[in-house]
């Protein structure tokens, strides 16, 4: 711990220069307003700013992709509160007492509120992050290729579950979809190209950035346009800034939403919306005030914002040690890491033990950043939710375009971008949820190498990948969570647990 | 969407799930198993695709089953043509038309230019708007393109180094 503390000092005081300070203002500054934007969210905004930043050096584009990220899933609690709209879908709890508050003439109340609530959610997060990231890594050198097939499998069953709770099928499809998308090109084991008939583009597989940016990008904007009840704001804000009195009263929420925040970014694929909600939901259970959640109550709101900004840190901790993203921005913050050169994965903390702590320093600078910003700039930034979306689309798709085309220069990427945007357009209106196809995608090569890799050292018995303790974790759950998704098995159950409690 | 909508639409999404994971089913037994190289059995490439393809038509079974009970299968022309409103044929013409068409035939900026314009200046279009209105539109449309053609171009070409399309 001692040595942990000190690279975490050596780290912070390296980002303490005037440039990297600057980086740190104008990337959480431009989050915030991505993740104000309704339509705009947190995994376009690293998406896009991924194409920007890599002829940077890692240590520049990590640090500003991170800036984005933390800035944009604080930055949707703005028209969440104002508009009722949630600027990212990890928002959507804050619209439930953040609205009321606006509507009752506490716009300005609410988004200090917010503020206040983000800012020490993710405080607890990179708590969590700097304490458990090392302790992970350690445990996941036991992870062999048994253990990493699982990991992948129960990451698409449980983020499709959580994240299409009314229907879990929809989130399954959506996960396997996803793994099957990583099965076209060149498998990594005899470079046999799979599904590619003979097209040269499609033997190089589906990138992971154009598909994303198609999916949250071009799907969005059709989203946002073809929606009838788009609304941009009017109006004036009071004073933002929160008395202190009500924070220290709530701080018993404001913890435990920041740690179910983070176990809920920690799950593979679940990410900042589930750990809003279910910060939000334990609030309300264990709260005196119950009757006010849903009418402005303060302590729902800072629930649900120190649950969604908790979560950040939490997915950066699979991503660090696993190389398994915990949502779906942190599955594009992944694949920035892969293109500067970063291993993430088990030997991080053997092969690049400064980064881990690197990573903690950068989450906290984005944290302050959104605290000054978010207090000092609420004025400015209201400009941002006053742009007609008819003149904001058109950029923001050319952005999409050139982003697809940059990384690679391959017209084929802008084309997969196409292809994504109207497949996530058609599937999220059929209320397919899109984090378990994009965990499909980055997960399909591990789950594929692990299965075959495994069968070899086994020999073609598939009892290891039963019987392994850490295997055997991780199927069991898969297996129950899909079993209590059936109606008549989840009453029998219910009914069971009734009776012995009687 | 409304339930019977819905239901509609799971019907069709399921028959083309099946479909997609019968091909990949069908194209992973294709593929080779490389014994001349004697390799082991157990990594051969189609192994994976195949099982994925396989809890496809699995879940698309089950949605099917679940859209028929709720009688999604009863389609009409009506319900299909429904589901795809003007607004959306309009964004589709407008950005498939710009990013699959004009982008790599025209030089970048000459594209976006001409994307742009049009973009702004149909959805901003108003029947029964008088015409300082149509006037102020179009001039803003003038104004965003020209920044935004000439802006990104500059912005990848110029800071990012990147080779436009």
């Amino acid at each position: 711990m001692p040595e942990g503390l000190a690279l975490f000092a050596q780290a912070l005081v390296g980002f303490l220069t005037p440039a990297q300070l600057f980086n740190v203002l104008w990337a959480t500054l431009l989050g915030i307003s991505v993740g104000m934007l309704p339509g705009l969210t947190a995994t376009l905004g690293i998406a896009l700013m991924t194409t920007l930043t890599f002829k940077m050096a890692a240590g520049d584009a990590i640090l500003i992709l991170i800036c984005m990220y933390v800035g944009a899933i604080y930055g949707g609690s703005r028209s969440a509160i104002l508009l009722n709209i949630p600027g990212t879908p990890a928002n959507a709890a804050t619209t439930l007492d953040g609205h009321p508050l606006a509507r009752s003439g506490r716009a300005g109340r609410a988004m200090g509120l917010a503020t206040s609530g983000s800012v020490l959610g993710s405080v607890v997060g990179i708590l969590m992050l700097a304490t458990i990231a090392p302790v992970l890594a350690d445990f996941a050198l036991a992870f062999g290729a048994f253990e990493f097939f699982w990991l992948a499998v129960f990451g698409i069953v449980i983020a499709g579950h959580l994240t299409a709770l009314r229907d879990p099928l929809k989130g399954w499809i959506a996960g396997f979809l996803g793994l099957l998308v990583a099965m076209i090109g060149q498998e990594g084991i005899h470079a046999y190209q799979r599904f590619s008939f003979g097209y040269l583009d499609l033997a190089g597989g589906v990138g992971l950035l154009p598909a994303l940016i198609g999916a949250f990008g071009f799907a969005e904007v059709l989203m946002v346009m073809t929606d009838p009840s788009y609304q941009v704001v009017r109006g004036k804000v009071e004073s933002v800034i929160p008395k202190l009195r009500e924070l220290f009263r709530y701080w018993r929420s404001i913890i435990r939403s920041g740690l179910i925040g983070t176990l809920m970014g920690l799950i593979p694929g679940v990410g900042e919306d589930m750990g809003a909600w279910a910060s939000y939901a334990a609030a309300r259970r264990a709260s005196k005030e119950r009757d006010r959640f849903g009418k402005g109550s303060t302590e729902g709101l800072l629930a649900a914002e120190a649950g969604n900004n908790a979560a950040v840190p939490g997915a950066i901790i699979p991503v660090l040690t696993l190389a398994v993203p915990g949502s779906a921005p942190a599955a594009v913050l992944l694949a920035a890491m892969f293109i500067h050169g970063v291993r993430p994965g088990p030997l991080i903390m053997i092969e690049f033990p400064s980064f881990v702590y690197e990573v903690v320093a950068m989450v906290l600078l984005a944290t302050l950043a959104i605290l000054v910003l978010g207090l000092l700039l609420t004025k400015p930034l209201l400009l941002v939710l006053r742009v007609p979306r008819e003149r904001l689309m058109p950029v923001i798709f050319v952005l999409c375009t050139i982003g697809a085309f940059a990384i690679a220069s391959r017209t084929f990427d802008i084309w997969v971008m196409l292809l994504f945007g109207v497949l996530g357009y058609a599937l999220r209106r059929m209320d397919y949820p899109m984090a378990p196809l994009v965990l499909g995608i980055v997960l399909g090569d591990i789950l594929d190498k692990s299965l075959r890799r495994g069968l070899v050292l086994s020999d073609g018995d598939p009892t290891p990948f039963f019987t392994r303790p850490i295997s055997l974790v991780l199927w069991l759950v898969t297996f129950i969570t899909v079993l209590l998704s059936f109606g008549a098995i989840r009453r029998l159950m219910t009914r069971l647990l009734a009776g012995k409690r009687e | 969407m409304t339930p019977a909508r819905m239901a509609k639409a799971d019907f069709v999404t399921a028959v083309i799930l099946i479909a997609v994971g019968a091909g990949a089913l069908v194209e992973s037994w294709r593929m080779p198993r490389l014994e001349h190289l004697s390799v082991n059995p157990y990594t051969v490439p189609g192994i994976v695709p195949g099982l994925l393809s396989g809890v496809l038509i699995l879940l698309g079974a089950v949605l099917l089953a679940r859209a028929v009970r709720q009688g999604g299968w009863r389609l009409d022309a009506a319900s299909l043509s429904s589901a795809v409103g003007g607004r959306l044929v309009l964004m589709l013409l407008l950005t498939l038309g710009y990013a699959a068409g004009l982008v790599g035939r025209l030089p970048f900026w000459a594209a976006t230019f001409l994307f742009v314009f049009l973009f702004v200046l149909l959805f901003e279009w108003r029947a029964g708007r008088p015409p300082a209105g149509h006037l102020k539109s179009a001039a803003i449309a003038l104004v965003l393109a020209v920044a935004v053609a000439a802006g990104v171009s500059a912005l990848f070409q110029h800071v990012f180094l990147v080779r436009l399309p």
